[in-house]
């Protein structure tokens, strides 16, 4: 039945996502915020460039229309389980520093969520490769993010990382819509990680000059 | 009774004269001109196949009185071909322009009519008065999943067209080319050109959407290019040019992480420092002994990672560092 289904998912969710909180604590006192923006950045970079492999692959996997380049299917009102870049212009421009880390902190956490939980369904061993490979990055990414935000003195987003969807909401109850979440999964973790650029980039310039000095001496420069 | 009437390049126009009778006496004639009656059958006037040049006003009078009975102007023309669309995003993240012509004219007016859905929905996009045929949009949100979607009608009297372009908040970015680009031969250094340019006035946002470059520079006698991309900062030294040899050069510019490479800048030239022979006037004297002068004053030169605003991450600063001691080094030595 859906609600087992649903229990099932929720539960995994929470086995697979209590990881990122706690490493980053450990690796924040070794780089200075200056220099972990920078590697934030460049690692934002580099899964953007490992999701367009990622994503061709499994979109051929899923088949027909999935896999079609001009597939332009509308956004079906279902619950908003992935979390999405899209967000106001002006909005997005007054986010302070910590609102910034914080809304990709969560957003990644969630979106590594599920890949996982995707990772767990998938048919072929380059699939599952492939995905291994790709959310042991993502991973990486979050924890880095979390080290920027300690080394800045912002407390890390706590709370779920898990689907906040009401209890009782099914899983995609046939398999078409199941790959449409699937489909809709990756278009916003690519859009996130275009968007992460951005936001790392704004970190960049205003990210304070003396603990950038402070954190260099230490490295004995 | 005097109005417009557009026909299909080779069609075949029939033209009645009012409302006089078939077997009327009429006198028709093409921009004043005459038309002799072999056109003609009865009253009507048939042109058969007509081209471009058969366009103008035709009048059609009465026999004996010579009354203005008809007046119509023709205009000969073509339905419109499928136009070509371009969208565009030159000031990113403010919004994105879309512009369009047809590929073959018409010879008739036409209209235009542009619309753009995202997601379901419907958005404006404005008309610019200058140039024509374009129009341009402003972004409310940012950081889209949904794909932008732009349908141009094109209509006129004989027939319309259309054509859609479906794309990616992120794939139509490009901005425009570096301006006020500048090249200068460095004094003393005979193999060096010292090129700086601007930002592009129209990207809004260069401290939050920063630019890369990409620089392009070959002697005039020679076909090949050599290519530096940079990363940071508007200006750049050529270190490997030949003595003496005039430069082309040229730069454009991609947002640092989407979209598309600009086209290239306006072209500039250049040629290196060369020494000037000692045989020649006192003026060149005079010049001479001003640039020695003042060369002794120059610092050495250094890596150009390190004047803008360091990079911070460690491989650059790294380098910065190190150049950095070298200098301090080198200067102490010379007190």
């Amino acid at each position: 039945s859906t609600g087992d289904s649903w229990g099932i998912f929720t539960f995994l969710c929470a086995a697979l996502c209590n990881l990122p909180a706690l490493p980053a604590l450990n690796c924040s006192e070794e780089l200075g915020a200056g220099q972990s923006i920078q590697q934030t950045y460049d690692l934002t970079r580099y899964l953007e460039h490992q999701l367009r492999t990622l994503a061709g692959t499994y979109l051929n996997y899923l088949g027909p229309p999935f896999n079609e380049p001009d597939f332009n299917p509308p956004r079906l009102a279902r619950v908003e389980r992935v979390p999405s870049a899209t967000v106001d212009l002006d909005l997005w421009r007054g986010l302070t520093d910590n609102a910034r880390l914080a809304a990709n902190y969560r957003a990644y956490s969630r979106l590594l969520c599920y890949l996982r939980v995707l990772d767990g369904q998938v048919g072929t061993a380059e699939l599952r490769h492939r995905l291994a490979h790709f959310c042991a990055s993502l991973q990486g990414l979050v924890l880095s993010i979390g080290g920027v935000m300690s080394s800045l003195g912002y407390p890390l987003p706590t709370g779920p990382a898990g689907p906040p969807a009401p209890p009782g909401a099914p899983v995609a109850p046939n398999d078409f819509l199941k790959k449409m979440d699937d489909f809709w999964l990756l278009k916003e973790l690519q859009t996130w990680l275009w968007r992460s650029a951005k936001d790392f980039n704004r970190l960049k310039k205003k990210v304070p000059p003396a603990v950038v000095t402070l954190r260099l001496e230490a490295r004995g420069f | 009774d005097s109005h417009i009437q557009y026909e299909r390049v080779g069609a075949d126009v029939t033209m009645k004269c009012g409302s006089m009778d078939w077997d009327a006496a009429v006198t028709w004639t093409a921009n004043g001109t005459d038309i002799d009656e072999s056109h003609l059958n009865g009253s009507y006037l048939i042109l058969k196949n007509v081209d471009l040049s058969q366009s103008g006003q035709y009048s059609c009078y009465e026999g004996s009185s010579w009354h203005l009975k008809y007046q119509t102007y023709l205009r000969v023309g073509t339905p419109p071909k499928e136009p070509v669309l371009m969208c565009r995003s030159n000031n990113y993240p403010k919004g994105f322009y879309c512009s369009w012509h047809l590929p073959t004219p018409t010879y008739i007016p036409n209209s235009f009519n542009i619309s753009v859905i995202h997601g379901t929905k419907d958005m404006v996009c404005e008309k610019d008065a200058i140039p024509k045929n374009r129009c341009h949009i402003r972004y409310i949100q940012l950081f889209s999943t949904v794909k932008y979607k732009v349908t141009l009608t094109v209509t006129n009297a004989l027939g319309k067209n259309f054509t859609t372009l479906t794309f990616d908040e992120f794939a139509i970015v490009k901005p425009d080319p570096p301006e006020s680009v500048v090249a200068k031969p460095v004094p003393n250094n005979p193999r060096r050109l010292e090129v700086s340019w601007q930002n592009p006035s129209s990207w809004p946002d260069p401290e939050s959407f920063p630019l890369k470059f990409f620089l392009r520079y070959r002697p005039l006698i020679l076909d090949q290019w050599q290519h530096v991309e940079l990363s940071d900062g508007t200006s750049h030294t050529i270190t490997d040019a030949y003595a003496g040899k005039e430069y082309i050069i040229q730069v454009a510019a991609k947002d640092n992480d989407i979209g598309t490479w600009s086209d290239w800048s306006v072209a500039v030239h250049a040629t290196p420092w060369t020494e000037e022979p000692k045989h020649l006037t006192t003026e060149a004297q005079i010049t001479e002994t001003t640039s020695a002068s003042t060369s002794s004053f120059m610092a050495p030169p250094t890596t150009k990672i390190c004047d803008k605003g360091a990079v911070v991450g460690s491989g650059a600063v790294a380098v910065c560092w190190t150049a950095g001691l070298v200098v301090a080094a080198y200067s102490v030595l010379f007190i």
